[in-house]
């Protein structure tokens, strides 16, 4: 992370975690009374995501902290909670939602934790069976090396036994994790792709090996693993290329340390397609045989789609025949022919998911 | 500026020999019209009432406003014209007096108002057209609006005469300003002789470009190959039929599977003789799973026969291929 700019709510200055970060990376702390003064300034530059990625604004979330996964109509959610640290990333993915989800997208930290363990401390009472992420709006790594956010998530999800924090992230930054004491509440989880799409879609992440060789290291110290083959990018001879990325993933991981792994083909809205062309001018995903999926967003031809899950569970299941593998935001006819059965079968995706977290994190509802 | 336009008013007005008039210089034209036989004839037949306005540069004149009178009295033979010279004027305000004498006469063509955009701009003390004159002028004074106009006149002739005559629009042509620009001249030339609508133009270049995005090939590779630089060099044959079949070329590229499955689709539901009376659509882009089965009758007999109809339907394997089968209509999709 290179930040040129780092603003500071003025609610929250003199905060130690702003000094920190002026340190870190060596600028001034910027005092604003409002959010639009740090907008204006991305706003104003020539390429305002990119320049969102260089700007930081420690500021407090005004909203929830926990919030149910959006989803989308039409196709199967996984019930998923988003734990909402913060937003946007340092990284530069083409396929980013997130490049047209802040107007204008912005590097936020928010700095009102305890009002996130209230709320965490709110959902442990429930005792219920939770699946959490921070690796909705953002990476959730990016910010270990200057925040121990993820140190603090991960103590006070091993304090209790109803909830998993899954840690999504395109990074190799787990070192500082690995001796926590963590009681498997956390699964440390990886988006994975071929090399071709990282290369030329994935500015600024680590390399397949690195994030094989984290979760690796991951796996020696306890952690539960999880993986997500999303988006999936599919064009001419992909299916070879994720065969081959299934075969490292599993020459690296034993298959009994993964919760689940999740398929899902690329996806976006609309209007992405032209910041994709305008930021991305080598990228050729905009290219696939796109069509105009139910909920307004555009996505592969159906068979298409079909082909590639099938392909690629098909390659999982013949190392791990047991794991348990979904698809995200897919409907039942897709399910039934990609992997043999619709989550209805099974109780319902967000039940399989629970279980699946339930057998590998030792999780135990008190209901 | 206004006011010392009105000065400028204080024009002299004089006969010139029109052999002191450089026609060839162009630098205040705003017309796009380069014709003037009708001119001739109102000359003739009415006398010159407006005189063109020149101004002295050198030992001549150039013209500021009336390019076609005095193409027409030098055609017409005449060795001198009456004329109002603007004196010791400056480029401004020669350029201000030629865009008001134009815009004021008749509204301006986009073409036009490009034209008259860039002069003031290149003549404007400070580079920059105040926006009162621009307003007074009745010209585009929204900074978006007026890059995208100055842009206009700079494009290749065909692009321009594409504009003129109709067939393509500002938005289109700041499409095809974007591209290289025998490209855009390809374009240009292919909706000038088949006058799709805007949405099928857009369409055409859109498939063009993803087309050779996705197979890394050159655009006017693709034009080639799916013989758009024939159509543009052969007469004859209805020209929607050519769009269409266009289209449907640049569409089977660019979307091979969908295309498939949609012919796949076709090919079944022929199989099913369903009639005029009895409609049967695919979901929209075969996403959903939801088909729509459309039933026109008038009387209560057509019921009763569409109601056996519809028994025959439902015992029809290609229909059960179509709403049950493996892949569901699209299986030559998948195994293609």
């Amino acid at each position: 992370m290179k930040i040129a700019e780092l603003y500071v709510d003025a609610q929250l200055a003199g905060r130690p975690e702003a000094e920190a970060a002026s340190r870190r990376f060596k600028v001034p702390i910027q005092t604003v009374g409002s959010a639009q003064e740090v907008y204006a300034s991305v706003a104003a530059a020539k390429d305002p995501i990119g320049r969102g990625k260089h700007v930081l604004y420690l500021t407090r979330n005004r909203g929830a902290f926990i919030k149910s996964c959006p989803g989308t109509h039409h196709y199967t959610c996984c019930g998923y909670k988003i734990l909402h640290i913060g937003t946007f990333c340092s990284m530069d993915c083409s396929y980013c939602i997130l490049q047209s989800y802040f107007h204008p997208p912005v590097l936020q930290y928010f700095l009102n934790h305890d009002e996130m363990d209230q709320e965490l401390e709110q959902l442990f009472a429930t005792r219920a069976i939770h699946r959490l992420g921070t690796g909705e709006f953002t990476d959730s790594l990016i910010w270990e090396p200057w925040t121990h956010l993820s140190e603090r998530l991960i103590r006070k999800f091993a304090g209790q036994d109803g909830c998993v924090l899954e840690l999504k992230t395109k990074t190799a930054w787990v070192d500082s994790l690995l001796d926590l004491p963590h009681r498997r509440r956390t699964i440390l989880a990886w988006s994975l792709n071929t090399d071709e799409v990282i290369r030329t879609d994935e500015r600024g992440t680590t390399s397949l090996d690195a994030r094989l060789k984290a979760a690796a290291r991951g796996a020696d110290h306890g952690y539960p693993l999880a993986f997500h083959f999303d988006p999936i990018v599919i064009a001419d001879g992909c299916e070879a290329d994720y065969r081959r990325t299934v075969e490292r993933l599993f020459a690296a991981v034993d298959p009994r340390h993964i919760v689940w792994i999740s398929l899902g083909a690329l996806r976006f809205m609309p209007e992405l397609k032209t910041v994709i062309r305008q930021r991305f001018k080598h990228s050729r995903i905009v290219y696939g045989e796109f069509i105009g999926g139910l909920d307004g967003k555009m996505r592969y031809f159906k068979p298409l789609r079909m082909r590639a899950y099938r392909d690629i569970a098909a390659a999982i299941r013949a190392v791990a025949p047991g794991i348990c593998i979904y698809l995200c935001m897919e409907d039942d006819e897709v399910w039934e022919h990609a992997l043999g059965f619709q989550p209805a079968q099974r109780g319902g995706l967000s039940r399989m998911l629970d279980e699946a977290a339930v057998r590998q994190c030792h999780l135990s509802s008190g209901r | 500026m206004a006011s010392e336009c009105g000065e400028a008013a204080a024009i002299d007005p004089r006969v010139v020999p029109l052999a002191d008039i450089d026609l060839g210089d162009e630098r205040f034209r705003i017309t796009t019209q380069r014709e003037s036989g009708d001119l001739q004839a109102s000359i003739r037949r009415f006398g010159l009432r407006t005189p063109p306005l020149v101004t002295p540069v050198g030992a001549g004149f150039i013209i500021v406003n009336g390019f076609r009178r005095v193409s027409a009295c030098r055609e017409m033979g005449w060795k001198s014209t009456p004329a109002r010279v603007l004196p010791t004027a400056s480029a401004y305000e020669c350029a201000l007096t030629a865009v008001a004498e134009n815009s004021l006469e008749r509204p301006l063509n986009l073409i036009e108002t490009s034209r008259a955009l860039n002069l003031l701009e290149q003549t404007a003390p400070e580079g920059r057209i105040p926006d009162a004159d621009a307003s007074a002028l009745g010209l585009p004074t929204h900074p978006s609006v007026a890059v995208r106009l100055k842009l206009l006149c700079r494009m290749p002739v065909d692009v321009q005469d594409g504009v003129l005559d109709g067939t393509i629009s500002f938005a289109m042509a700041c499409e095809l300003s974007r591209l290289e620009e025998d490209l855009g001249i390809a374009f240009a030339s292919l909706f000038r002789r088949l006058k799709p609508s805007l949405n099928k133009q857009r369409e055409i270049v859109s498939l063009v470009s993803e087309i050779a995005g996705r197979e890394n090939v050159d655009p006017r590779q693709v034009l080639e190959e799916c013989g758009l630089t024939q159509v543009i060099g052969s007469p004859g044959t209805d020209r929607n039929q050519q769009i269409h079949g266009i289209r449907r070329q640049l569409r089977l590229r660019r979307f091979p599977s969908l295309a498939a499955a949609e012919h796949n689709f076709f090919v079944l539901r022929q199989r099913l003789k369903l009639g005029a009376a009895l409609q049967l659509a695919p979901p929209r882009d075969f996403e959903g799973t939801g088909f729509t089965l459309a039933l026109s009758f008038q009387t209560i007999e057509e019921v009763v026969h569409l109601r056996a109809k519809l028994d025959e339907l439902i015992d029809h394997p290609d229909f059960k291929t179509l709403l049950t089968g493996k892949g569901r209509g699209f299986e030559k999709a998948l195994d293609s």
